[in-house]
């Protein structure tokens, strides 16, 4: 068959007929998405298949490729294959990077690539702007070339064979005329967006209806490829080499078409075009979408890795021969080469074979259409429309039905934004080479998007300046001459540059020639992108969210919990019910609902099943991601933000000690300081009040709790007294006294010496405390034991009426430390206290010494006929022994030695007594054993209760007869030497002690003395003084002593025995009082 | 954590990638970019048309060899998501 032959056949398709094949393929890709919906509410969802996924990244072959490659075989040769080589080569990197990419989307539910780059570097409101205005000027026009695809094929399936191929204003061919079939498409092509991309608001949530009609259009499309080109290779010619023999034969001066390093193809174009469609297939709009936002699966990656590049492989394997095939047929004509495909079954009569070319094609083009509509839109709403509807700070209770309107108005408005570029630049140069001009866009977005991936240093600051400066030169060497060659500039821009500086050319931008137009700008938008992005990122510093998200993009594939970085906490947090009213604001109340369902089924929260102070800030980042899912990073940050505002709550540090292992290091050091700053403050050894107080204060001010208190033992009521307090208290709550029972936490806690921590105060389960708790709105506390050597002392309570959960493990651990410091400070207090007291009681003592000292006679009366004198050494300050001189008549003297038992400040009193006692009867006793009798009676009782004993030695010397008529109380019986005989006698008479019993009888007898004998009244403190040999000093050496201090003065013989006992000793003090009497009789 | 065996394979690919671009540019296509056809078919033309299935023979095989231990190189989210 040759070409002439075709021409005959009259093969014109009605209208009719092309009308309703459309419609019923539409109606047929409405009925395949309602399926995968249904499908999808089953719960057997056809997304779970990865040849789905497969099929949907096809949607990169347009009708660009589907009609347009042969088209560009057939005027280039072999410069469509880049377009197809290029994704294979990226397809090798998937299993890291694209998977990267939707491992961070899903946990970021990010809806689109300015969404990814926005919220990448910090959630920048205007980055994702510049991103969608970038998007919108830069790749909404191949739209347009989709509907002019779309509308330039039903033009010419409807003409008759034979006819001129029509300009594009008459492409529609026999159709009645005013019909706007471009028009009807674009509508239907909306309407599908509408239906299957803008149901829900939420477009992290996947939309199955349109990922599976974009599959099944792929599929549709590379059917019809495939057939129609085995249709060309075997049925219209012999095979491959058949049909390149013939071009050879027709066509020997277009041999190069199949050479590179041509002038029409040199090897720096087609590296350009390899590089510019791996990044397109990665970061173009609806690529993102397709394989980013709507992956059901990373799993599937996997298999789209081989199976998309086959699948592009497949549709360009009959490129060539349908091109070669199309040019014998047409005389080498390439003016329609790019619809050879579509020419070609029509020219030899194929009506069926054309109609399915015809839908292929309808596939291709609407396919791109609908994907790239619901993702520019998404992109418009929430980085464009979003920030605007926020800035004007609506007060409606549920904005969700208005965002979704707005994004459905959005689908339109892209869709008809193409149709409009189709309709006012039509057959324009700028429209043909749109595909590549959107290519060269979407690579812009590359270093930001692999840079944001694998560098943490990339910021906000160079992306912006990246991605702008990439777009600018973008539009000055690549859509500026679009605009010259479409006429629509004037060319003097290209001939002479900008201001006529030549060094401004366009297509010699800074004198770099020789290269051909995608070649040139990919180097000059690269070198200055790039440049800009890691300059910056070398030199500008990042914030601390914006470090956050980086760490969140970067290390995805760690746990995302391990964060590092200071923990967060909310001041004044919303509650959750106030999350889900804030969501439903957005979203809609019951996806809002289902959201914070899902949310608090994935926390692992306490059994209590309440979320914990520091849960809540987990909340917010899931509010805040779920937002993001349906309005973007960047307006749901900004939503947060506003909220919490406005609530006056505040991010605030949180200590790490409440954070994880991972930050154990910090959480110690944190730990530390504020411990160091607790010893600082006991060490200060301030007044025991003010260091409680101040612990108090840092515990209070560190932790942010509401009440903090400090209880201590009373030992006597045995309760737990309110020794300090920090904090707002009702008067019955913190600052009363607590009984020490089980009943209560604080008992329980002081009883059983442990802490007690109850992080969530609605689940108590002791009444007496629920009661108090509940009144007080306290919604977390604990209770730690104030230890001193194992014994509670008291209670360290902390209570916070905002949060929950505050008492983790680790900060327990704190908690009992300080509990430890308040028993440290205790202690010193208490010591202080002793010391204190001990240096009164000397105080006091020294006192005591110095009236008893008083009580003993000052002086002793110095007669012609006797020497006397004593002498008291107490052990301690005061003592019990007691001796007297007194003056009773003119000749007669009364002598006393008495003592007590013990020596302290009892046996003072008693001391005192006796002595007042014998001074005040005197007069009215006038003997000895009388005396000794009424002194008996009087102690008995006193004496009886205080457990003391008295004994007492009574004498009475009559001076001028020298009589000495002497009572014993159980006293040791005093010495008398007589000088004249040398004789050691000791005086003695029956008595008992005083206190045994009443009614005793007192012996009293009578001696006569005689000049130079020596009387030495003792008491048992010098004859029990003991040596370190346990030996005591004894009557012998007593005796031995007064019996050679014969013709010595009565003070003399004192020192003389006391220097003898102390040296016998060997100490300073004695252990018992020492008293001694001497008495001297002269003439 | 990153897995081990993650590495080597993320290493394999990129590999792969750096020689697939070396393979498809100039100068290693210049050896094909003759004018005399192989088997009535443009020397460039068969080079990509059989060098292209292979390398996503390639890709399968690599594909296959991680099917064979899927665990060893899903990630933890992996496991979730699954």
């Amino acid at each position: 068959m040759t070409p002439e032959d075709s021409n005959l056949l009259s093969a014109m398709v009605s209208p009719k007929t092309v009308f309703l094949v459309s419609l019923s393929y539409f109606v047929l890709l409405f009925l395949v998405a309602y399926y995968a919906d249904h499908r999808k509410r089953q719960g057997r969802s056809l997304l779970q298949k990865s040849h789905i996924y497969t099929l949907s990244i096809a949607v990169y072959c347009t009708s660009w490729t589907f009609y347009g490659s042969v088209g560009r075989a057939a005027t280039s040769g072999l410069e469509f294959l880049p377009i197809y080589l290029g994704p294979t080569l990226i397809a090798f990197t998937w299993w890291f990077l694209l998977r990267k990419m939707v491992y961070v989307s899903k946990q970021q539910n990010i809806t689109s690539i300015a969404d990814f780059i926005s919220s990448r570097y910090d959630r920048s409101a205007l980055l994702g702007a510049i991103v969608t205005i970038f998007t919108v000027f830069g790749i909404t026009p191949y739209i347009a070339l989709q509907l002019k695809a779309i509308a330039h094929t039903l033009g010419l399936l409807s003409l008759p064979i034979g006819a001129a191929y029509p300009a594009i204003q008459d492409y529609a061919g026999n159709l009645p005329p005013g019909t706007d079939t471009a028009f009807f498409v674009t509508l239907l092509l909306a309407l599908f967006g509408i239906l299957f991309g803008a149901r829900h608001l939420d477009t992290s949530e996947r939309h199955e209806g349109l990922v599976v009609a974009v599959a099944f259009e792929s599929l549709i499309k590379l059917v019809a490829f495939l057939a129609v080109g085995i249709f060309v290779t075997y049925g219209l010619f012999d095979g491959f080499g058949d049909i390149f023999q013939k071009f050879f034969e027709t066509f020997p001066d277009r041999a190069n078409l199949f050479n590179l390093g041509t002038e029409q193809t040199p090897y720096t174009k087609w590296f350009s075009l390899i590089v510019l469609s791996m990044m397109a297939v990665m970061f173009l709009p609806r690529q993102f979408h397709i394989m980013v936002t709507e992956n059901s699966d990373p799993q599937h990656i996997k298999q789209a890795m081989w199976r998309f590049p086959a699948y592009m492989f497949l549709i360009n394997l009959f490129v060539l021969p349908i091109a070669l095939g199309g040019l014998i047929m047409n005389g080498g004509d390439t003016s329609q080469a790019d619809y050879f495909v579509l020419t070609l079954p029509l020219a030899s009569g194929h009506t069926g074979l054309a109609l399915l070319v015809f839908v292929g094609g309808l596939s291709a083009s609407a396919g791109m259409v609908m994907v790239s509509a619901v993702a520019i839109a998404t992109m418009i709403l929430n980085h464009l429309v979003m920030p605007i509807i926020l800035k004007l700070n609506m007060h409606v209770q549920d904005m969700s039905g208005l965002l979704i309107n707005l994004k459905r108005v959005n689908i339109l408005g892209v869709i008809f934004l193409g149709y409009f570029y189709f309709r006012v630049i039509g057959d324009s140069y700028a429209l043909v080479n749109i595909g590549l001009i959107s290519f060269m866009a979407a690579t812009q977005f590359a270093p930001a998007v692999i840079g944001g991936l694998y560098w943490k240093r990339a910021n906000c600051k160079a992306a912006i300046a990246g991605i702008s400066c990439g777009a600018l030169i973008w539009f000055y060497t690549l859509l500026v001459p679009s605009f010259v060659r479409s006429g629509w500039l004037d060319s003097d821009i290209l001939q002479n540059g900008l201001f006529g500086i030549g060094l401004l050319k366009p297509l010699e931008l800074f004198g770099l020639r020789g290269f051909d137009i995608y070649t040139h700008c990919l180097f000059w938008s690269m070198l200055v992108n790039l440049g800009a992005f890691l300059t910056i990122s070398f030199f500008a510093r990042q914030k601390e969210s914006e470090t956050m998200q980086a760490h969140k993009f970067v290390d995805t594939t760690t746990e995302i919990q391990a964060l590092p970085g200071r923990l967060k906490r909310i001041s004044k947090a919303p509650t959750v019910v106030e999350f889900v009213e804030l969501m439903s604001k957005f979203i809609g109340e019951k996806p809002a609902q289902a959201a914070i369902s899902e949310f608090i089924n994935q926390q692992e929260i306490d059994a209590r099943g309440s979320l914990s102070d520091l849960e809540i800030p987990h909340l917010k980042s899931f509010t805040e991601r779920t937002l993001a899912g349906h309005v973007g990073a960047a307006p749901a940050r900004i939503i947060l933000e506003n909220y919490l505002s406005a609530r006056g709550s505040e991010m605030e540090d949180v200590f790490d000690i409440f954070g994880t292992v991972t930050i154990s290091h910090a959480s110690s050091r944190e730990q530390l300081s504020v411990l160091y700053d607790a010893a600082q403050i006991v060490s200060r050894g301030e007044d025991l009040q003010k260091t409680l107080d101040n612990i108090l204060a840092l515990l209070a001010q560190q932790f942010r709790f509401d009440l903090c208190v400090i209880r201590l033992l009373e030992p006597e009521t045995e309760t737990l007294l309110v020794k300090s307090l920090v904090g707002q208290s009702s008067d019955h709550f913190g600052e009363s006294e607590r009984n020490l029972n089980m009943e209560t936490y604080i008992g329980q806690a002081f009883l059983s010496n442990q802490t007690i921590v109850i992080n969530d105060t609605e689940y108590l389960d002791k009444p007496t405390s629920a009661r108090i708790i509940k009144r007080e709105n306290i919604t977390c506390f604990a209770h730690t034991p104030v230890i001193l050597d194992g014994q509670p002392i008291g209670v360290l309570s902390a209570f916070s009426r905002t949060v929950k959960g505050i008492f983790t493990k680790e900060f327990v651990a704190l908690f009992e430390n300080m509990a430890r410091q308040v028993a440290i400070a205790w202690r010193n207090d208490q010591q202080l206290q002793e010391v204190l007291h001990v240096r009164e009681q000397e105080r006091e003592m020294q006192i005591a010494k110095e009236i008893q000292i008083g009580l003993l006679p000052a002086t002793l009366p110095k007669s012609e006929n006797f020497q006397v004198a004593g002498l008291c050494v107490p052990a301690h300050q005061v003592g019990g022994d007691y001796y007297d001189f007194i003056k009773r008549g003119r000749c007669i003297y009364d002598l006393v030695i008495a003592d007590v038992s013990g020596h302290n400040i009892g046996s003072a009193l008693i001391m005192a007594e006796t002595r007042t006692f014998i001074h005040a009867r005197l007069d009215g006793i006038k003997q000895p054993a009388a005396m000794l009798q009424a002194l008996n009676d009087y102690f008995l009782k006193d004496l009886d209760r205080s457990e003391l004993f008295v004994t007492m030695f009574y004498l009475q010397y009559h001076a001028d007869r020298q009589t000495l008529t002497f009572s014993n109380a159980g006293h040791n019986s005093p010495l008398l030497w007589k000088q004249y005989q040398q004789k050691m006698t000791k005086l003695d008479a029956e008595g008992l002690i005083f206190g045994i019993k009443k009614d005793v009888s007192f012996e009293q007898k009578v001696t006569q003395l005689e000049p130079g004998d020596l009387l030495l009244l003792y008491t048992d403190g010098i004859v029990e003084a003991e040596n370190s040999n346990h030996e005591f000093f004894g009557m012998e050496r007593l005796e031995k002593l007064l019996r050679e201090s014969e013709g010595q003065e009565p003070q003399e013989i004192i020192d003389r025995i006391m220097n003898q006992v102390r040296m016998f000793t060997g100490m300073r003090h004695f252990n018992d009082d020492i008293t001694m009497l001497v008495m001297k009789v002269l003439s | 954590m990153r897995e081990p065996q993650e590495n080597p394979i993320k290493e394999a690919w990129i590999l792969c990638l750096v020689l697939g671009l070396i393979m498809i540019n100039f100068p290693f296509i210049h050896i094909f970019n003759t004018v005399t056809p192989v088997f009535g078919i443009p020397g460039l033309v068969l080079y990509f048309f059989i060098g292209w299935p292979l390398s996503i023979l390639v890709i399968w095989i690599f594909v296959h060899q991680m099917e064979k231990k899927p665990r060893n190189h899903s990630t933890p989210e992996d496991r979730k998501e699954l």
